[in-house]
């Protein structure tokens, strides 16, 4: 049998941002896979080098588009860390309120993409015009639906209002039915089990061999989640369980991936109940002292690290950003191997890439 | 007996599901033949209440993408522009200023057929 | 004269080049307004398919070095011309204009099967990897699919003793359409149709997400809406052809209620198979061919020695 290389390229309907991947099949089955990173470079690790720490948010929010939250969260976290500020505790709900809601419409956008992939349509409809409501949501909060420019150094910029608090109560149950009910069609469909089941293994020791954070991991059955091991923000006032399966193939991401978003939509509806009266930010100094200082949070493709190192003057030394995704890139050759060509696109799917992320 | 059903029905299981979506109304809007509702704190078109700004040039230094000039002469005597197609409508500036006096309205920007179109003058004082 | 000039009037518009190409296109589009409604869309409006061949026609035509240019462009016109020619006599036999002859029915299977195989070469043509990977999958699911169409569809051939259209639904006339004893049939021949049009759930060839369009990648501009039109009208053909054999019974021919029967009818079967490629997943290459030589060939089998027993 001889060897054709498939290039699935810088450009391809399976993907949404370019990662160039060279395959070598035998037959049907594919034997190596090498992959090349860096289409997406932009230099944002530099650029930061050149401008002030308040101009730096807007630039850090625009690594990802899905994540764009949490990216200036941690980032936020870290300056106020060089600062010793404190955060009123209100700021700190909403800041957490809009982490869950973002975790909750980045699941359901990888959701309708899997769907895609293995040739259902209509439950990537299904999934993404329930993620509507919850872009409304975001959009009535903050102002835009997909960049929030909610986060400033020492809390956030604009507050909840009454009306707003109950248009959130009465959306998130009628939410909550929609993802149980894809809920049971993943669990349930003979069609979905039979092209996504036992493909795609990881056993736990490749996880903690490829260092593989978020839901990836939690789906091989190896149990971390930053929320509850360090908790940032007020996450240690909430109670929520955090789900893991032993499978370790797509279709155990899948499950575990939609159940973390009705936890998510539990852990609002705690938030929106409990949340203090009170400021909502505390002004902060424009030149930063010296010193290093590292901050982590849960994004919901898994780890995010922020190092931030200053010299005393208005603008950074140097910022270290390093993002979940590639963890995930390394695995995907030990994945792919054995696999017949039709099931690479399932698998791509499966491990949530964005290479925005990834690249910086 | 159970067991055999629930097998059958395994394999249809979005069956009845799409024919209820089947009959219901669409869920997308073809929106330049209806109405889109945008919420009151949308970041849209920058504005500005002319009494209240003094040319203190906050929200200048503070842009992120440069998008805001001041020509000053005098503390009576600016000009204060906007570019429109440099703007990456954070709300920064809303939140920089002390004066209370840019912030953002929540209409959409068009499109243009010329560049000029887009620098527009927020703030033009000449009291001497 | 007289003569010549009804011909022409047969062949290029009723029922010949233009009333197919609008039933043609009408039918697509239906598909696709059912498909958008199953997912809570609007869908796109009645003009949509013709505006696509249009833009389509206009323009460039690129192929990569190296093809064979002659054979590139006659794989399309063949792929064409073929399908016209099976739907201008169904339509031709329905509608009365000439009789059908001992023969005809192997005539119009004959013709519907030859624009799979010309998928595959035209693959093999623009030889690029895309093309050639999509076309092994396309030629392995010609063979099984075309061979349960076949013979799921000869089931009412041999019901009614004849091998001609006309000698099928005289047949059906008769006593009661086929429908009512050989329903198993039915559902075979629909599996078949959907293997032999590359439809979803059967649509690993022309699968977007893993080979960018299979062995159509490297085609554009004229070629690729032929290809495109010989798709429609094998649908027509294909969709018109079970209508045909199975409910025979419930409509005269010749008369504008018998039309409209056959034209409901047909519409229903379209809506039977957009809901089939909206509710299932696409099937990988090994489950497609596992389930059709272990599943669906030996019910067809089974079903034709019943007939030919009973």
């Amino acid at each position: 049998m001889s060897k054709i290389t498939i290039p699935i390229g810088p450009q391809h309907p399976l993907l949404k941002e370019p990662l160039s991947f060279r395959i070598t099949l035998e037959g049907e089955s594919v034997i190596e896979s090498t992959l090349r990173l860096g289409y997406v470079h932009r230099g944002i690790e530099k650029l930061a080098q050149t401008r002030t720490y308040i101009k730096n948010i807007t630039l850090f929010e625009r690594v990802c588009g899905i994540c764009s939250h949490i990216h200036t969260t941690t980032y936020c976290q870290a300056v106020e860390g060089l600062l010793d500020l404190k955060i009123p505790r209100r700021g700190a709900y909403i800041r957490m309120l809009l982490c869950e809601l973002e975790r909750i419409h980045s699941h359901l956008l990888w959701l309708g993409v899997l769907a895609k992939n293995i040739g259902l349509n209509t439950v990537f409809m299904y999934a993404w015009r329930d993620r509507e409501i919850v872009l409304d949501l975001m959009e009535e909060i903050s102002g835009g639906r997909v960049s929030h420019a909610i986060n400033t150094i020492g809390g956030v910029r604009k507050d909840l209002t009454q009306t707003q608090i109950e248009k959130i109560s009465l959306d998130l149950p009628v939410l909550y039915e929609k993802v149980r009910e894809l809920l049971e069609i993943v669990e349930n469909d003979r069609s979905f089990s039979a092209r996504t089941r036992g493909i795609g293994y990881l056993s736990p020791q490749d996880v903690k061999r490829y260092c593989v954070v978020g839901p990836v991991a939690r789906a091989s059955g190896v149990d971390i989640d930053l929320r509850r091991d360090a908790p940032n923000a007020c996450y240690a006032e909430l109670d929520f369980n955090s789900v893991t399966m032993t499978d370790g193939d797509v279709w155990a991401r899948a499950v575990v991936r939609i159940m973390e978003t009705l936890e998510s939509i539990g852990l609002s509806q705690q938030i929106v109940n409990k949340i203090p009266a009170g400021e909502i930010a505390v002004t902060a100094k424009r030149k930063v002292p010296e010193g290093e200082f590292v901050s982590r949070s849960e994004a919901p493709r898994g780890e995010v690290i922020y190092f931030v190192k200053s010299d005393g003057s208005q603008k950074p030394k140097r910022v270290k950003v390093r993002t979940p995704t590639l963890t995930a890139l390394i695995t995907l050759p030990a994945q792919l191997e054995g696999l017949q060509m039709a099931d690479v696109s399932t698998v791509i799917a499966g491990v949530d890439l964005c290479i925005a992320c990834a690249d910086r | 007996m159970k067991n055999f059903i629930q097998k059958i029905q395994s394999f249809f299981y979005l069956l009845p599901k799409t024919l209820s979506v089947f009959f219901s109304k669409a869920v997308t809007r073809p929106f330049p033949f209806d109405s889109a509702d945008i919420p009151e704190r949308y970041r849209g078109r920058v504005a500005i209440r002319e009494d209240n700004c003094v040319g203190c040039s906050l929200c200048v230094l503070d842009c992120p993408a440069s998008a805001l000039e001041l020509e000053k002469e005098s503390k009576t005597n600016f000009r204060l522009l906007h570019y429109r197609d440099r703007c990456t409508y954070c709300g920064q500036c809303e939140v920089s200023c002390r004066f209370d006096a840019i912030y953002m309205q929540n209409k959409y920007i068009g499109p243009a057929y010329d560049r000029e179109e887009y620098s527009v003058v927020l703030v033009d004082r000449k009291e001497d | 004269m007289k003569e010549i000039i009804t011909l022409l009037v047969n062949i290029l518009i009723f029922p010949g080049f233009i009333f197919l190409l609008a039933l043609g296109m009408g039918f697509h589009w239906i598909d696709r307004k059912l498909i958008a409604r199953f997912e809570g869309r609007i869908g796109p409006p009645w003009y949509q398919p013709l505006a696509d061949i249009i833009k389509l026609f206009a323009k460039e035509d690129v192929l990569p070095t190296g093809t064979n240019e002659i054979f590139a462009l006659l794989l399309p016109l063949t792929s064409f011309a073929v399908t016209l020619t099976a739907g201008y006599h169904m339509v031709g036999t329905l509608s009365g204009l000439f009789t059908s002859f001992v023969g005809d029915f192997i005539m119009v299977i004959f013709l519907l099967s030859l624009p799979s195989l010309l998928f595959f070469l035209g693959g093999w043509t623009t030889s690029g990897v895309y093309s050639i990977l999509g076309g092994n999958r396309s030629l392995l699911q010609y063979f099984s699919y075309e061979v349960l169409f076949i013979m799921a569809i000869c089931g009412t051939a041999i019901a009614s003793g004849s091998w001609s259209l006309g000698g099928i639904f005289l047949a059906q006339n008769e006593g009661s359409p086929f429908i009512k004893y050989q329903v198993v049939g039915f559902l075979m021949s629909l599996a078949g149709l959907i293997g032999k049009l590359k439809r979803s759930p059967y649509d690993i060839p022309k699968a977007k997400s893993e080979m960018v369009m299979g062995p159509l990648t490297e085609y554009s501009g004229r070629k690729l809406a032929m290809w495109k039109l010989a798709d429609f009208l094998q649908t027509l053909a294909g969709v018109a052809l079970i209508v045909y054999c199975y409910f025979g019974g419930l409509w005269q021919p010749n008369t504008i209620f018998g039309y409209l029967i056959f034209l409901l009818l047909m519409i229903l079967l379209q809506f039977v198979l957009s809901i089939i490629s909206a509710v299932f997943t696409r099937l990988r290459i090994d489950q497609l061919i596992d389930l059709n030589w272990r599943l669906f060939i030996p019910i067809s089998l089974l079903q034709n020695i019943l007939i030919i027993v009973l």
